[in-house]
């Protein structure tokens, strides 16, 4: 009957296991942290040690594929796994592209009024052609000066912070949260200004979403 | 005589692995799925992970000693869990609970670094709604999170019944599924520890 007992790893099985574990752990860490090297080679080679890792859980811990364990097991793994390759394969380059290959009507508005693209296969994009005046909106101490502009289209505004913490600008209009000239917010940091185009007529009320008493408001006329 | 008392108790036995095997069937049918789902949390943060909206990256916001600290106490609990089993086919009460116990104090101490993690995230303005970054990290290690503290929960019952009842046929094979769990759960915060950790360093955005 000995003989027969189910074998489900000795004591040394688990005490390699855990040894190669820790090795498996400390090396990609030593790698990482110390930057031996960098780039696709690193990113290849810690994940290689995560996959070196997880044969030693599922041989030393789980025993997969040793007797008596059923062998279903063990292709339901192999199953489950490819199963994963296609979804997280997939999903990374499926998303990759899109993310290149696909741009939105505002980020497209936008690109047209920041490259001054005018005119495509001779029909007018609405953007505007040639140097305009600029006016600015300086943010200080969480104030932004002057409270409201007055501005021709075509004009461009400069949004320009002079505090530590970074601006984020949003768009209202008649009380209502807008995009303006295609894009819905701004990021303003210290020594980063952010010029847009006035090619949109209204009036228009801006805030930073973080901040809301750094308020003003700008109306673009013909 | 005796040809029939063995021909029952080879009926018995017989019944006993179809048990096993059924059983078994079962729980690995639900970890393949908590493996699918895993990989699903997985996929989202690799393709989410660069876009912080302005806010701090992985590569800022990580303590690596702590992500490493995390990794060796749950790769420890997952070998004092496999001695624990070991005891128990073993039929040794003590040292089954023992090393049972072990297991337990370890995956809270996991948690309780894991939470600390959360929080300090969260306190410092870094929270599931700052960026698709975030969401992502949150929900993926949240996710393990919770397995782990359910994890918890399900050792503390079955020791309390293994106290209670001792090493019965019923309990060694509840503490051999739990340990497939927690050495599955090991597997999954091995990938968390090199995708997320270790890969926001070695891969910036």
């Amino acid at each position: 009957m000995a003989e027969l007992k189910p074998e489900h790893g000795t004591l040394q099985a688990y005490i390699t296991g855990f040894v190669l574990s820790l090795i498996f752990t400390l090396i990609p860490y030593y790698l990482v942290v110390h930057h031996t090297f960098s780039g696709r080679a690193l990113l290849i080679t810690i994940l290689g040690f995560g996959v070196l890792q997880m044969l030693v859980q599922l041989l030393f811990f789980l025993h997969i594929g040793r007797r008596p364990r059923p062998t279903w097991q063990i292709h339901f793994l192999n199953a489950t796994v490819g199963a994963i390759l296609v979804v997280v394969g997939g999903s990374i380059v499926i998303t990759t592209n899109l993310h290149h290959n696909m741009m939105p009507t505002e980020q497209a508005l936008k690109l047209v009024n920041d490259e001054g693209i005018y005119q495509v296969n001779g029909e007018k994009t609405g953007a505007c052609q040639g140097q305009y005046p600029n006016h600015q909106i300086i943010i200080k101490d969480g104030v932004a000066t002057p409270s409201f502009i007055s501005a021709k289209q075509c004009d461009t505004l400069t949004y320009i912070t002079q505090d530590g913490r970074p601006n984020d600008i949003v768009f209202t209009q008649d009380a209502k949260t807008a995009s303006y000239a295609g894009v819905a917010s701004y990021s303003v940091r210290k020594g980063q200004n952010q010029t847009i185009t006035l090619s949109e007529l209204g009036t228009y009320q801006f805030h930073d979403s973080a901040q809301p008493a750094t308020a003003g408001s700008f109306t673009v006329s013909n | 005589m005796s040809e029939v008392v063995e021909a029952e108790l080879g009926h018995l036995e017989h019944h006993e692995e179809e048990a096993n095997d059924r059983t078994l069937f079962g729980f690995w049918v639900y970890l393949m799925t908590d493996l699918l789902m895993f990989s699903v949390l997985f996929a989202c943060y690799a393709v989410l992970h660069g876009n912080i909206n302005g806010g701090e990256s992985g590569r800022q916001l990580f303590e690596m000693p702590l992500a490493l600290a995390e990794t060796l106490i749950l790769l420890t609990s997952s070998f004092t869990c496999g001695i624990g089993m070991f005891m128990a086919r073993q039929g040794k009460k003590t040292q089954t609970l023992f090393w049972f116990a072990i297991t337990f104090i370890l995956g809270l101490a996991f948690l309780t670094f894991e939470v600390r993690e959360f929080a300090k995230f969260i306190g410092e303005g870094h929270s599931l709604h700052g960026s698709a970054f975030l969401s992502s990290f949150f929900v993926l290690v949240g996710t393990h999170g919770l397995h782990i503290t359910s994890g918890l929960l399900w050792m503390g019952t079955t020791m309390a019944y293994t106290v209670r009842r001792g090493l019965t046929t019923h309990i060694v094979r509840k503490l051999s599924l739990l340990s497939l769990f927690w050495h599955f759960l090991d597997i999954v915060w091995i990938f968390i520890f090199t995708i997320v950790y270790l890969g926001a360093v070695a891969w910036p955005s």
